[in-house]
């Protein structure tokens, strides 16, 4: 986890995205080229000579801009990328400036080196943030889309007064272990809210109906009176 | 407060502000209209409210759901309220007029290092070789000569390389192509400390050397010297500043002076952006010049050099002089 700060004081957490994911990504984006290179051939071909400089032009720009026009668009990724919800950002946080996203993507030609992206592969394994050579000189990252946590779902657990006083980070804890509460088994969360029964004064028992009481303390916790 | 307090407080400036952010970032394309007509001062301010919000969320342990659609909400709002614009076509004529050939002027010392690295081994390996043409063996292979050899006779229809399909366009795409890779790639050896760098710029010079010196020692030097005198007054420029861009980050790289190297390579590289800018323009007008005027057969070469000689006192002129008032 990586974090950049904003002026007002927050701090973003950024998720950078591991070499996986995007040599996932950078496949997908070199087939959508290859398709494209081979179906402007086909094209190409009809319109004879105009039509094969045309090809060697787009073959250039495919070759060098493909990501860079992508990156700039407002989704900041290419489709690949887009795919497994990756994007590109400055290390700010902020979308990728023009400048950036030129630069990270002509330095390919140095994390291509010594053959098959080695250099870029090397650094995205030794780094927290998963930079290649090019991210780090151009000061952007490829991180992972945001994703909505689930609500909470204990519409049907009534709420339950705790019988000691808890502390802040102890309510946090029980409302987390709610949120988590229907990807459970049931034997995996009676197992779990036993260790948690001294909030609902069933300190030593386990069973169904303590951990009833305990998702009650939770609701509690959230601001629910019943 | 409670959880369930504080978010029934300011769900509607969260939703308001999910609404405004979605349309500015295009995300939703309803009859609402698009991003342009949302107000920049309302989003603003309330994503400075959301700032707050999620301070107090997070100081207060407030449930991850909560915390998790704050983080969401501000930094989709960072993101627009402080995305920078740098396109436009006043951003490029400032860019042409003023910023690139400021920013040249700037780094001459890398420039003239890399005018140096490159220009050198052009004229030493060039003046060996028209001395032992036979060394031009262990450049090339024996095909490879034979066939520039062929390429740059007087009978060949067309000077350059060797037309497989008939027309300029086909080359112009070729060279674009291909320059532009030798370009960038000297930028990006930079990576190296410098060595990259160093070495494509070397290696590029010696081998255009080795060519012209072989040529000009089999009799060829009038259709070679004016094939390559107009378009080498853009790519030769061209290949020479993306190689001081690269020596420039190489430098940083070794030398970063108060900051850390980390710092003074993403400084270095973004000040050298514009160059590239520049260095690709610069490569695609080589390219259209390469293959329309310098291969044509029908120009007289003394037209040739003068257009040559013109281009070259354009583009040094462009350099030295362009934008120092506005700069």
């Amino acid at each position: 986890m990586v974090t950049a700060e904003t002026p007002e004081g927050i701090l973003l957490e950024l998720r950078p995205a591991g070499l996986t994911v995007r040599f996932c990504a950078f496949a997908l984006d070199g087939l959508i080229r290859l398709i494209i290179m081979y179906a402007s051939a086909i094209a190409a071909a009809l319109f004879g000579g105009l039509g094969v400089a045309f090809w060697f032009i787009l073959l250039f720009a495919l070759e060098w801009f493909y990501p860079v026009v992508f990156e700039l668009t407002p989704s900041g990724a290419t489709p690949g990328k887009r795919t497994f919800g990756l994007r590109v950002v400055m290390d700010n946080g902020l979308p990728v400036t023009a400048a950036a996203s030129v630069t990270r993507n002509l330095l390919r030609a140095a994390d291509f080196l010594p053959l098959g992206y080695g250099f870029a592969i090397v650094s995205m394994l030794m780094r927290r943030d998963c930079k290649r050579l090019g991210d780090i000189a151009a000061g952007t990252a490829v991180l992972y889309e945001p994703r909505a946590a689930a609500r909470i779902a204990l519409d049907t657990v009534a709420a339950v007064v705790p019988v000691t006083p808890l502390a802040p980070e102890d309510q946090a804890a029980l409302i987390a272990f709610a949120a988590r509460a229907p990807r459970l088994t049931g034997e995996r969360l009676d197992e779990l809210a036993a260790i948690a029964a001294t909030v609902s004064g069933d300190a030593g028992r386990r069973g169904p109906e303590v951990t009833r009481r305990v998702l009650g303390v939770a609701q509690w916790a959230l601001g629910r009176r019943s | 407060m409670t959880p369930l307090q504080f978010e029934t407080l300011y769900e509607a400036e969260w939703a308001e502000l999910e609404t405004l952010l979605d349309r500015v970032l295009g995300r939703t394309r309803t009859q609402a209209g698009s991003g342009k007509d949302v107000s920049g001062a309302r989003v603003a301010a309330l994503y400075r409210r959301a700032c707050e919000q999620l301070a107090l969320a997070r100081a207060r342990s407030y449930p991850a759901y909560l915390v998790d659609r704050l983080e969401r909400l501000t930094a989709d709002g960072h993101q627009v309220v402080y995305q920078s614009h740098e396109f436009g076509v006043a951003r490029v004529k400032q860019m042409l007029a003023v910023d690139f050939p400021c920013a040249v002027r700037e780094q001459a010392r890398y420039v003239a290092t890399a005018a140096l690295l490159f220009a050198l081994p052009t004229i030493l390996v060039a003046l060996v070789v028209y001395r032992h043409p036979e060394l031009i063996l262990s450049v090339v292979s024996a095909d490879t000569a034979a066939s520039f050899e062929e390429m740059y006779s007087p009978a060949a229809d067309s000077i350059g390389r060797v037309r497989e399909a008939t027309t300029d366009w086909i080359m112009f795409g070729f060279y674009i192509r291909h320059n532009v890779g030798v370009a960038f790639q000297c930028f990006a050896g930079g990576l190296f400390a410098g060595l990259g760098s160093l070495f494509f710029l070397a290696y590029n010079g010696a081998f255009s050397g080795a060519i012209a010196g072989y040529l000009t020692e089999r009799g060829l030097a009038p259709t070679f010297y004016s094939f390559v005198a107009t378009h080498s007054a853009f790519e030769l420029t061209a290949i020479v500043l993306s190689g001081a861009a690269g020596l420039r980050i190489g430098h940083a790289l070794l030398a970063p002076g108060r900051l850390t190297r980390r710092q003074a390579l993403v400084q270095a590289t973004q000040e050298s952006a514009i160059i590239l800018y520049g260095v690709t323009a610069m490569l695609i007008v080589a390219a259209g010049i390469e293959a329309f005027w310098s291969s044509a057969r029908w120009l007289a070469p003394a037209i040739k050099y003068t257009v040559a000689a013109m281009c070259w006192i354009a583009v040094l002129a462009y350099f030295t002089l362009q934008g120092r008032r506005a700069a």
